[in-house]
């Protein structure tokens, strides 16, 4: 869709420009003259060490890729051994190779190539994790250091495909050949610079740079992302497969749920060292909702997880059949696995989750309820695992001013503990202690919520549900206290974590005159879920426009208590953005990586 | 106006040096726009938003301008090209605007 109005040349070149799409190309045409390209070669001038490429000694790479990559005496095959990326970067090009190219693979031929490719081409952690919110589809605002190479690639597509990329200097010229040629619109749209060359010296006395800017993002690509780097020669070397079979305890956040705790157990699928099955039990924190979930792995490079699990047969109550994908990235220590669960047309819902290898102590994970107000009372649930089941009440502590009165329950995953919390008590994080294990800032006592904020604070839906999905967006209110000081801003401030007793509301953002934009773009339930309205033009709508429009998030917190004055404390308010637009009409996705559905 | 100048103090008064000094400078740069979400992979400014990050400057509907788009590979991230991905996206309906709902979501 282009814009109506106002093309603003910050309209021309975001709209419109065709990045890197992060593919190699196939080379199809064998050259002409074989002889002619020998003495050529001869000619040329010796390679610098990085244009060597990666040697591809699996014969199943070799026969499925070699009707068109051509091999040389050291096994180096064209654009192949020029690329080191993610498996899903794999997995974009093995799916164009088929629909673009005419490749014929059985499912269990790619399925080789793939894990042969990402394990051997792939990249080291050191690499993939500033690329991690690219695989594990997060909504993050990313700036690239270089604003040409940015404006060149990122109004397509994220700059995580680019970043997530290692190439040889020739490869990324390849590359944007490889884009100029099957979308010819990208050299008007952004490859190339139009208008007369700039002729007056910059700020710095120098020559302007009159580069396309294809050319300065080449230039800037293959310095910052070459093909050999030393984090991928030693993570190469070192690199074997991941020892991760075992118990591991289960931390999570759920935009709109709250804390997730659980444990899972990882065994190793039969006759393979890098797949593995998955049995996951987790409790909502805040609701006390279980769940069990059976999942299968794949684990690349020996520590990039990709793995999708569904609810176990025995729950059938919430038929899951699409199930959460797994993109998590395993700790060089094998003690740690972070990452993100997702589902949704868009990838949009799901959860931060962080798992850690459970040995022969206890592991504290966190509590229900870790905000603590001074003064007050009541009964909160400390979740881990392996926790002593003769836990006493001395054996938990929060610090000063807060007393545990009495022990309710202990089972190894849950201790229920009555708590008293001093009205004098300093507010401030407190350290969790259970039985010899701290859980740094486990809980936090506060006086008051004296600020709330939305998050996100700029969201976004899409319209759906007659012939496209829809996008949903979650909103959750995080609280705040001032601090000791008092003071907003501060260092000192208080994270209180997300409020469950918040009126949601949509208003106007008044963008045009006669903005209805809240009559249509849908609605916001008391949890905070944005739900879309339908897409297709709306005949009840001036020029039957789509439900799109842009309106504000409100959401209101009624506190108790009196403030210094003994006056009540008035409620809270705050606003976020939220732009409900239209559909996309591709989907860049790549479930092969985990193994299919 | 340009060749009269002012000569005493009444005439200085009445000059509007300030009016040809703003038109000679075009329109004043405009702040930047409000964006959601930052560049990622499901974001595109210009898909989504208009230059001020909000809808009201999108073409509408939006099934109005698909033919367009498929057909000069327009949005090839957004909508599926006739070149490569989708030669035949639009054969089903002979107005996306009317037929909209025979429009396929392509996986490239």
């Amino acid at each position: 869709m282009r814009v109506a109005r106002s093309k603003t040349p910050w309209i021309f070149a975001a709209v419109i420009s065709l990045p890197l799409l992060g593919f190699s190309q196939q080379q199809t045409t064998p050259p002409a003259n074989p002889a002619a390209t020998a003495d050529q070669s001869k000619e040329a001038k010796p390679k610098p060490p990085e244009e060597d490429g990666i040697p591809v000694t699996s014969d199943v790479v070799r026969q499925a890729c070699g009707s068109c990559h051509k091999s040389d005496e050291k096994k180096r095959m064209t654009r192949i051994s020029a690329r080191r990326t993610t498996p899903e970067g794999w997995q974009e090009t093995i799916r164009r190779m088929v629909s673009l190219n005419g490749v014929q693979l059985d499912p269990e031929t790619a399925r080789q190539v793939l894990r042969y490719l990402a394990n051997n081409h792939g990249l080291a952690p050191e690499e993939a994790l500033p690329a991690a919110f690219e695989v594990e589809k997060q909504s993050i605002d990313y700036h690239y250091s270089d604003k040409d190479t940015e404006n060149t690639c990122h109004s397509c597509h994220s700059m995580g495909r680019v970043i997530s990329q290692r190439r040889t200097k020739s490869d990324w010229e390849l590359l944007v050949a490889m884009h100029r040629g099957y979308y010819p619109l990208s050299d008007f749209q952004a490859f190339r610079r139009f208008g007369p060359p700039q002729t007056t010296p910059g700020p710095d006395g120098r020559p302007p740079d009159n580069r396309h800017p294809m050319d300065k993002a080449i230039a800037n690509l293959s310095g910052a992302f070459p093909l050999i780097t030393p984090e991928w020669s030693a993570w190469s070397a070192n690199m074997r497969p991941a020892r991760i079979t075992g118990t591991w305890a289960i931390a999570g956040t759920q935009p709109g749920k709250g804390a997730i705790f659980g444990t899972m157990t990882i065994r190793a699928k039969d006759g393979a060292d890098d797949e593995f099955i998955t049995s996951t039990k987790l409790t909502s924190a805040r609701s006390g909702e279980t769940a069990s979930r059976e999942g299968k792995v794949i684990v690349y490079t020996g520590f990039q997880w990709r793995g999708r699990s569904t609810r176990a047969a025995s729950n059938q109550a919430s038929p899951d059949q699409e199930g959460l994908r797994e993109v998590m990235f395993i700790d060089r220590n094998m003690q740690s696995i972070k990452g993100r669960w997702y589902t949704g047309a868009y990838d949009e819902m799901g959860l931060e989750v962080e798992m850690t290898r459970i040995g022969a102590g206890p592991v504290v994970l966190g509590m229900d309820h870790p905000t603590l107000a001074t003064g007050g009372s009541g009964t909160y649930t400390i979740f881990g695992a392996n926790l002593p089941a003769n836990v006493a009440a001395g054996d938990i502590d929060f610090g000063a001013g807060v007393k545990v009165a009495r022990l309710v329950s202990a089972t190894p995953s849950e201790i229920k503990v009555e708590l008293n919390i001093a009205g004098d008590a300093k507010i401030g994080y407190r350290d969790l202690f259970v039985s010899g294990v701290v859980k740094e800032r486990g809980a936090v006592v506060f006086d008051k919520v004296d600020e709330i904020r939305v998050k996100p604070q700029a969201g976004m839906a899409r319209l759906g549900g007659a012939n496209f999905p829809k996008q949903f967006q979650q909103f959750e209110v995080i609280a705040y206290n001032y601090g000791p000081d008092g003071k907003p801003d501060t260092k000192d401030d208080l994270e209180l974590g997300p409020m469950t007793k918040v009126t949601w509301s949509v208003e106007e953002y008044a963008a045009t005159y006669g903005d209805d934009d809240i009559k249509y773009v849908g609605t916001i339930d008391q949890n905070g879920l944005f739900t879309p309205n339908v897409d297709g033009p709306n005949p009840q709508r001036p020029r039957n426009a789509n439900n799109v429009g842009d309106v504000w998030v409100v959401a209101v917190l009624t506190r108790t208590g009196k403030d210094k004055d003994g006056k009540d404390l008035p409620p809270l308010r705050a606003r976020a953005h939220l732009l409900v637009t239209v559909p996309l009409y591709m989907r860049w996705d790549t479930p092969e990586v985990e193994g299919g559905k | 106006m340009k060749h009269l100048k002012p000569i005493n103090s009444k005439a200085r008064k009445i000059a509007p040096p300030d009016d040809v000094v703003a038109l000679s400078q075009g329109p004043a740069p405009q702040s930047g726009p409000h964006i959601p979400l930052g560049c990622t992979f499901i974001f595109s400014p210009g898909w989504e938003t208009d230059s001020s990050g909000g809808t009201a400057g999108l073409c509408t509907p939006v099934e109005r301008d698909l033919f367009d788009c498929h057909n000069g590979c327009f949005w090839p991230a957004q909508v599926p090209d006739q070149l490569n991905h989708a030669p035949d996206w639009t054969g089903k309906c002979a107005s996306a605007q009317k037929d909209w709902r025979k429009i396929d979501l392509i996986f490239p």
